[in-house]
């Protein structure tokens, strides 16, 4: 079985060109995260052969500030539309404020048949009252499993009580009365992310349909964003939500966990603007890919950079 | 505009009642809970050890005393979520320490939890906890879809964003604000870490770690470098503060950390129903400490005290005047 692929587009310049995994893995242009792509696509080709990308993802997951603008929007939904491509519109956790940079975007989406991925219990229930021709898909950040990468990899190999370690590969989505709700709320999909400590995913059988990301996962998001105080004075800097310049887009911070308890102290964590992610393993890869064609995932989302971009 | 204290046992609950708690909450892991998932999966925000009662006797014993000091006690079964096998376990629980133990509300941060128990209809509230990432009033509306009494707002919202949010909805359900002490670098439901005490947690870990820049442009000059080290420098200062200082206490052994005394009057103008005090797991003196610097600040602000007045006591109460200049000790900044 072929999972449907889809590619997290940063703009829309990223769908004019020809589909080819060499071309969508030099999207990414920093040299310490260009070696997961080359891994990913390679492995891609390895377990697949050719893949047909039909959907596109456009938006952000993780920050009200990188929210795009209508037009960033309409361009991304013209490209695609040439492409014959299916669309998902992103969206982070809100405040107020956000929901008002939301409804424009929401409007104009209504009109293509579109899916809004929600991070937010308000931007769902905006899009049930207000925008009821959109289809909501539960975001990866209202999947709670844990995905802390500095004890995960170990209890994915510890001799603790299967109990535990079953917990640690599940959350709340193997609940029916949960899948219900959802189903209730319109809801058909769910995304989650591919965790170190492995993935549980019977709960599809509840009727769900399952999306997961590669080859990045997220770790922890914060309206104070590191970034955002770059120019700032200090005592000014790390509010909440505080205006920024977008200065995510210039830098990327690599941290190694040397102070380590355990044995990896090699594990790395990406800090992105407001936003800590890790990379994928060959061997997590592997085991998603294989949970693809193996049927319980649906739907494989390809993200070839941070996911962080500026649209 | 109640003061909600943390509560660990049974003996701290005179303290805190005479130093001006008006509201408890604590949390209770069942020794059942522990056998089976031992401490690396929490069934609450807080570590099994220190942070939460493990009888339903002793709970029963403050529950009832609480009472009779006029004191309502709440209690958390806030993990992010429960797994389909969890699930009858806090069920369960939740039934027996509403039915039986006589707790008045259970706050609740996993939508399913939420949803069985409106559906229970027990005796106890529902309280959604600050782990829900409630930001905007449309997730509040969302969320009145499961009856709740009260939603706890994490401690990221802005004043005006508070404002905003209470303005909406303050006829439908109670709002609870954070208070004083512990912080989070972090959007608290966006979290996927954990606290487990072999790694401590991932913001203060953070900040022992090597890292390294990259630039994304063409040259990534020595100034640049300087300018990020710079920045990131001040942002392990500001985890640091968010983390209590360290842990740290005053010369009289006041709690440092995280605070919003300041903000009182702006809260009690908006409406809002509850200040938290942060800190099950901390030192019985820490949380009278505490207790009695936020009931000061209320007492003041309820007789009509002027704003300006009620913020130059609380920065003198804090005993950190370095500290409160900062800037990096606030919860909200206050105009």
């Amino acid at each position: 079985m072929n999972p449907t692929w889809c590619l997290h587009i940063g703009r829309a310049e990223d769908l004019r060109g020809e589909f080819s995994l060499s071309r969508i893995a030099t999207f990414e242009k920093s040299a310490t995260i260009q070696p997961y792509l080359h891994l990913t696509t390679q492995l891609i080709a390895e377990q697949f052969g050719e893949i047909e990308f039909t959907r596109c993802y456009f938006g952000n997951e993780f920050c009200e500030h990188l929210i795009p603008s209508l037009k960033a929007l309409q361009a991304a939904l013209d490209a695609a539309q040439a492409q014959n491509l299916s669309f998902t519109f992103l969206t982070p956790y809100v405040t107020n404020e956000g929901l008002q940079a939301l409804r424009p975007l929401f409007a104009l989406l209504a009109s293509h048949n579109a899916e809004v991925v929600f991070n937010d219990w308000g931007v769902l229930n905006l899009l049930r009252r207000e925008f009821p021709t959109l289809i909501p898909v539960q975001g990866r950040l209202l999947n709670k499993s844990l995905r802390d990468p500095r004890v995960t990899t170990m209890y994915a190999t510890a001799p603790a009580p299967t109990a535990a370690i079953t917990a640690l590969q599940r959350s709340n989505l193997d609940c029916e009365s949960y899948t219900r709700l959802l189903t209730r709320f319109g809801v058909q999909m769910v995304e989650m992310d591919n965790l170190p400590q492995g993935n549980d995913v019977s709960f599809a059988a509840h009727g769900l349909q399952l999306s997961a990301y590669f080859p990045f996962g997220f770790i922890s998001t914060s309206r104070v964003c590191m970034a955002a105080g770059l120019h700032h004075h200090p005592s000014e800097k790390f509010q909440p939500g505080a205006p920024c310049r977008h200065e995510c887009q210039s830098h990327l911070l690599a941290y190694a966990y040397t102070n380590s308890p355990f044995g990896n102290r090699d594990q790395k964590f990406y800090l992105k603007g407001n936003s800590y992610f890790y990379a994928h393993t060959e061997a997590m890869l592997r085991t998603l890919f294989m949970q693809a064609q193996s049927g319980p995932i649906a739907r494989l989302v390809f993200q070839p950079r941070l996911p962080m971009k500026e649209a | 505009m109640k003061v909600l204290a943390p509560i660990a046992s049974h003996d701290e609950l005179e303290m805190l009642a005479a130093a001006g708690a008006e509201e408890l909450y604590c949390g209770i892991v069942p020794r059942e809970w522990m056998q089976k998932y031992t401490g690396a999966i929490w069934l609450n925000r807080r570590s099994p050890v220190g942070g939460s009662l493990d009888s339903y006797a002793d709970l029963k014993r403050l529950v009832d005393d609480a009472h009779r000091l006029q004191l309502p006690v709440f209690i958390t079964l806030n993990a992010p979520s429960y797994t389909a096998e969890q699930l009858p376990l806090v069920l369960e629980l939740a039934h027996k320490l509403s039915e039986e133990v006589g707790v008045d509300a259970l706050i609740v941060t996993d939508i399913n939890l939420l949803l069985r128990l409106s559906e229970a209809r027990l005796t106890a509230a529902l309280h959604v906890s600050s782990v829900a990432a409630t930001l905007n009033t449309e997730a509040v509306r969302f969320l009145l879809n499961f009856n709740p009494s009260r939603i706890v707002l994490p401690r990221s919202l802005t004043i005006n964003e508070i404002g905003a949010i209470t303005n909406d909805v303050r006829d439908e359900v109670e709002i609870e604000v954070f208070m004083l002490n512990d912080g989070c670098a972090f959007e608290e439901g966006f979290c996927s870490t954990t606290h487990h005490h072999t790694v401590g947690a991932f913001c203060t870990s953070l900040s022992e770690m090597e890292t390294k820049f990259e630039w994304a442009g063409a040259r990534f000059t020595t100034r640049r470098q300087n300018w990020l080290r710079r920045n990131l420098t001040d942002y392990r200062q500001w985890v640091w503060y968010v983390n209590g200082n360290g842990c740290g206490v005053t010369a009289k052994g006041l709690p440092y950390g995280p605070c919003g005394l300041c903000a009182i009057p702006d809260f009690q103008r908006l409406g809002v129903s509850s200040l938290k005090i942060v800190g099950r797991e901390a030192s019985p003196f820490k949380k009278l400490a505490s207790v009695k610097m936020v009931r000061d600040i209320v007492n003041r602000t309820r007789a009509g005290m002027p704003k300006l007045h009620v913020i130059e006591r609380a920065k003198s109460l804090r005993e950190a005047p370095e500290h409160c200049a900062a800037g990096y000790m606030c919860y909200y900044k206050v105009d």
